[in-house]
C-alpha cells in the first residue's frame, strides 16, 4: 500500500492517537483531526487519498463535513465511521458520495481493508481520468495548453 | 396497551353520561320553562275570569232577589193600606165584612192566612182566619208598639201558638181622628218559595237572617228555620253594598258569600256558594293543564332522551376514537423515544468500545513484536501500560453509562420523611455555590416564608435540584452577568420549585426530547444525556411533575411540582 495517505477524523483524542500509531506501523501515512474544521484544513495542506470520518461530532457533524469534502475534493474517498445502531446516518453518507461505512467498534484489519478498497477505487478513478485526458490530448493536442495550469496536483 | 384501552372505555362511559346529562338539561330546560309559563298564564287568566264571573253572578242574583223580597214586603203592606183606604173601622169590624176583606187579599196574594182589626188602644175588634183570636187586648205587645210608631211593621218569623212559621204585617190607618190598625199574617210556605228556590250552581243557596242572626228561612244545606245562623259573625255590617267575599263557614268549608240588606225588616239576604263549586272549572282547568304539562313534558323528555343519547354516543365515539388515537400516538412516541434512547446508548458505548478495540490491537502488536523468549523492553512496557490504563478508563466510562441508565430505570426504595423545603433548597444551592462563585454566577432565592412541610425523599430531591442547578450553571457559562433564580412557592396542593436561568436557552426541537435518556447537546464526554431523564423519573416517582419552558437566547425555567405527600407507590412506569 504505497503512498496511501489517510485522514482520520474523530472527536475521541485517544482513538486518534492509538489508531494513528497502528496505521503508521502498517504503512499507512495517517493524519488526524478532532473535528470537521481541522479535517478540512489538513485536506487543504496535504495530498489525502482516503478519509475515515466519524458521523457524530460536536460543532460540525460528519455529514456536513462529508458534504464539504466531496464538494471541494471529489476524488478523495470517504469511509464513514458510525457509532449509531441505526445505519440511517451511514445511508445518508453513502447518498452524499461516501465510499462505504464502518460500524463502531471495528477491528483494525476491517478498517484497513475498507481503506484499501477505497484507495483502489480512487486509483481506478484517477487512471480513468488520466486515460480520458490522454485521449483528449491525442485528438486535440492544443487542449494541453488550456488545462496546463489546472492539473497541478 | 390493554390497560389503556380499558381506561379509555371506562372514561368513555363516564364521558357519555356526562355529555348526555348536559344535553338533556339544555334540551329540557327551555321547553319546560316555556310550557310552565304558558300554562301558568292560562290558568291565571282563567282563575281571574272565573272569579270575576262568579262575583258578578252572585251580585246580580243577590240584588235581584233582594229587590224582589223588598217588593214583596212593600206590596203586602200596600195591600193592607188599600183595604184600609176603602173602609172605616166600624165598617170593617163587622164579621162578614172582614171575611170579605181577607178573601180579597187572598185573591191578590195567597200568602195571607188571616186578618185582624185593632183600635188605637190595642183591642182586637174583629178577626178573619182559621183561629178565633178576637177580643184580646194587644196594647202591650211589641208589634203593636212598633206599628204605632212606624205606621208599617213587619215582624220576624215566629211560630206562635199556631206552630207554623209565619210573620206579620201590620199597618196604621191615617183616615179619621182615631187611628186603627190592620194586622195580617203571612204564611211562610208562600214566602219561602221566593228565597229557597234560588239556586246557583251545584251548591249555591240563599237564606234570610234577621238582625239578631236568626234564620228566617231554612237553608238547602240543612240549617233549620228559627235557629241561629252560625256564620252570622262573618257578615259585614255595611247596609248599602252587596259585596261578595270569600270566607270559611262554620261547617269548615270555604264559601263565597254575598249579602243583601233588606230595608223594610233589617233582614239580610245571604246567597252563598261553596268555593270548591265556584272553582271547580278552575280546578278542572288546572288538572287539564297539569296533565298537558306532564304529557307534553313526558314527550319532550322522551324525545330529548333519545336525541341526547344519540348525540352523546356520537360525541363519545368521536372522543374515544380521538383518545385511542392519542394513546397510539403516545405509544408511537414512546417507541420513537426507545429508538432514540437505544441509538444514543449504542453511540455512547460504542465510542469507548472502539477505543478499547484499538488499544487491544496496540497491545497485540507489541506482543507480536516480542515473540516468546525475547524480553519486553522499556518502550514496549510503557506502551502496554498506557493502553491498559486507557482500557481501564474506557471501562469506567461504560460503567458510568450503564449505571446512569440503571438509576433511571431502577425502582430504588423511596425514603419518605417530612422535609423542611427551605433548608433542603439551601443545601442544594450550597453544593453548587462554589462552582457558581468561580464562574461569577449569582444565585438568587425567592422562597415563600410559610412553606408547608413536604413528605418526600430528601436525598433524591436534592439530587434533582443539584442536577437542575448544574444544568443552569452550564447554560450561563458563556454569559456575562449569568444569573440563576430559585423560586419556591406553595399552592394548595403542594410546592412548586422554579429553577430559572438567563442562559442560552433550549431550541424548540430539543425541548421535545430533553427528558429522553441519552439525549444531550453537550459534546462527547461532557454529558451522558441521563441527568434530566433521571430527574424526570425521580420526580414522577415522588408523585410530582417536572416541566420546562424556554426561549432560545433568553434562558430556561425548570419547574418541579411536588405534592405534599407521595400517594403510595402507584406511579409505576408504563
Amino acid at each position: 500500500m504505497k503512498n496511501l495517505q489517510l485522514l482520520l477524523v474523530d472527536d475521541e483524542e485517544r482513538f486518534l492517537s492509538t489508531t494513528k500509531t497502528l496505521l503508521d506501523k502498517r504503512g499507512i501515512i495517517t493524519h488526524t483531526a478532532s473535528n470537521g474544521r481541522k479535517a478540512l484544513r489538513i485536506l487543504e495542506e496535504n495530498r489525502v487519498d482516503v478519509v475515515v470520518l466519524d458521523v457524530k461530532m460536536p460543532d460540525m457533524d460528519g455529514i456536513e463535513t462529508l458534504r464539504l469534502i466531496k464538494q471541494r475534493y471529489p476524488l478523495v474517498e470517504v469511509v464513514m465511521l458510525t457509532g449509531h445502531a441505526s445505519v440511517d446516518s451511514a445511508v445518508d453518507g453513502m447518498r452524499l458520495g461516501a465510499f462505504d461505512y464502518l460500524m463502531k467498534p471495528c477491528d483494525i484489519t476491517d478498517m484497513i481493508k475498507k481503506i484499501q478498497e477505497a484507495f483502489i477505487k480512487k486509483q481506478v478513478t484517477e487512471q480513468k481520468i488520466q486515460k480520458l485526458q490522454v485521449e483528449r490530448i491525442i485528438s486535440h493536442p492544443m487542449a494541453v495548453f488550456d488545462k496546463e495550469g489546472k492539473n497541478g496536483d | 396497551m390493554q390497560q389503556t384501552v380499558i381506561d379509555a372505555k371506562r372514561n368513555g362511559a363516564e364521558q357519555f353520561s356526562r355529555i348526555r346529562r348536559t344535553i338533556l338539561v339544555r334540551v329540557l330546560l327551555l321547553p319546560f320553562i316555556i310550557l310552565l309559563i304558558i300554562c301558568g298564564t292560562l290558568v291565571h287568566y282563567l282563575a281571574t275570569n272565573i272569579y270575576n264571573h262568579v262575583r258578578t253572578e252572585l251580585v246580580i242574583a243577590t240584588e235581584d232577589h233582594r229587590r224582589l223580597i223588598e217588593q214583596f214586603f212593600v206590596e203586602r203592606a200596600r195591600d193592607l193600606q188599600f183595604i184600609m183606604a176603602g173602609t172605616g173601622l166600624s165598617e170593617i169590624a163587622e164579621a162578614h165584612r172582614i171575611e170579605t176583606c181577607l178573601n180579597h187579599l187572598r185573591l191578590k196574594c195567597e200568602a195571607f192566612s188571616d186578618l185582624g182589626v185593632f183600635d188605637d188602644s190595642g183591642n182586637h175588634l174583629a178577626y178573619a182566619g182559621p183561629y178565633d183570636l178576637a177580643g184580646k187586648n194587644y196594647a202591650e205587645t211589641e208589634w203593636f208598639k212598633a206599628v204605632r210608631q212606624q205606621s208599617v211593621y213587619i215582624s220576624d218569623v215566629f211560630l206562635g201558638f199556631r206552630q207554623t212559621p209565619h210573620f206579620i204585617v201590620a199597618v196604621q190607618s191615617h183616615a179619621g181622628k182615631a187611628p186603627w190598625y190592620l194586622r195580617a199574617t203571612i204564611d211562610m210556605r208562600y214566602f219561602n218559595s221566593l228565597v229557597e228556590d234560588i239556586r246557583i250552581g251545584e251548591s249555591g243557596e240563599a237564606y234570610l237572617v234577621n238582625q239578631k242572626g236568626i234564620l228566617q228561612t231554612k237553608t238547602r244545606s240543612g240549617s233549620r228555620l228559627m235557629t241561629e245562623d252560625p256564620d252570622f259573625g262573618l257578615y259585614p255590617k255595611d247596609k248599602t253594598h252587596t259585596t261578595p267575599f270569600l270566607a270559611k263557614g262554620a261547617s269548615g268549608r270555604r264559601y263565597f258569600y254575598t249579602i243583601g240588606y233588606l230595608e223594610p225588616t233589617g233582614w239580610r239576604l245571604v246567597i252563598r256558594q261553596k268555593a270548591s263549586d265556584v272553582f271547580f272549572p278552575l280546578i278542572k282547568a288546572v288538572i287539564i293543564a297539569s296533565l298537558l304539562v306532564l304529557l307534553g313534558g313526558a314527550l319532550v323528555v322522551l324525545i330529548a332522551f333519545f336525541l341526547s343519547t344519540n348525540v352523546a354516543s356520537r360525541l363519545t365515539l368521536a372522543e374515544v376514537e380521538k383518545r385511542e388515537m392519542g394513546s397510539q400516538l403516545i405509544m408511537a412516541g414512546k417507541l420513537a423515544e426507545i429508538g432514540e434512547m437505544s441509538a444514543g446508548m449504542a453511540h455512547e458505548i460504542n465510542n469507548p468500545l472502539q477505543i478499547m478495540a484499538m488499544e487491544f490491537t496496540m497491545i497485540k502488536d507489541v506482543f507480536d513484536d516480542f515473540p516468546e523468549g525475547r524480553p519486553i523492553d522499556e518502550t514496549a512496557r510503557r506502551i502496554i501500560k498506557d493502553s491498559i490504563e486507557q482500557i481501564g478508563l474506557q471501562i469506567n466510562r461504560c460503567r458510568d453509562i450503564t449505571h446512569g441508565l440503571l438509576k433511571f430505570s431502577r425502582k430504588s426504595e423511596l425514603h419518605l420523611q417530612p422535609l423542611n423545603m427551605t433548608s433542603l433548597i439551601e443545601d442544594s444551592i450550597q453544593m453548587v455555590a462554589h462552582q457558581a462563585q468561580l464562574e461569577s454566577v449569582s444565585i438568587r432565592r425567592h422562597i415563600d416564608d410559610r412553606l408547608p412541610e413536604v413528605h418526600s425523599d430528601g436525598e433524591q430531591l436534592r439530587q434533582v435540584l443539584v442536577n437542575l442547578l448544574n444544568n443552569a450553571l452550564y447554560a450561563v457559562r458563556e454569559k456575562d452577568g449569568g444569573m440563576i433564580a430559585v423560586t419556591v412557592r406553595a399552592d394548595g396542593k403542594g410546592v412548586n420549585i422554579d429553577v430559572s436561568d438567563n442562559g442560552c436557552g433550549i431550541k424548540q426541537e430539543d425541548l421535545e426530547k430533553i427528558f429522553v435518556p441519552f439525549f444531550t447537546t453537550k459534546p462527547v464526554g461532557k454529558g451522558t444525556g441521563l441527568g434530566l431523564s433521571t430527574c424526570y423519573g425521580i420526580i414522577e416517582r415522588l408523585g410530582g411533575a417536572l416541566s420546562v419552558r424556554s426561549e432560545p437566547g433568553a434562558g430556561a425555567v425548570f419547574t418541579v411540582s411536588l405534592p405534599l405527600s407521595v400517594n403510595g407507590e402507584k406511579h409505576t412506569r408504563k
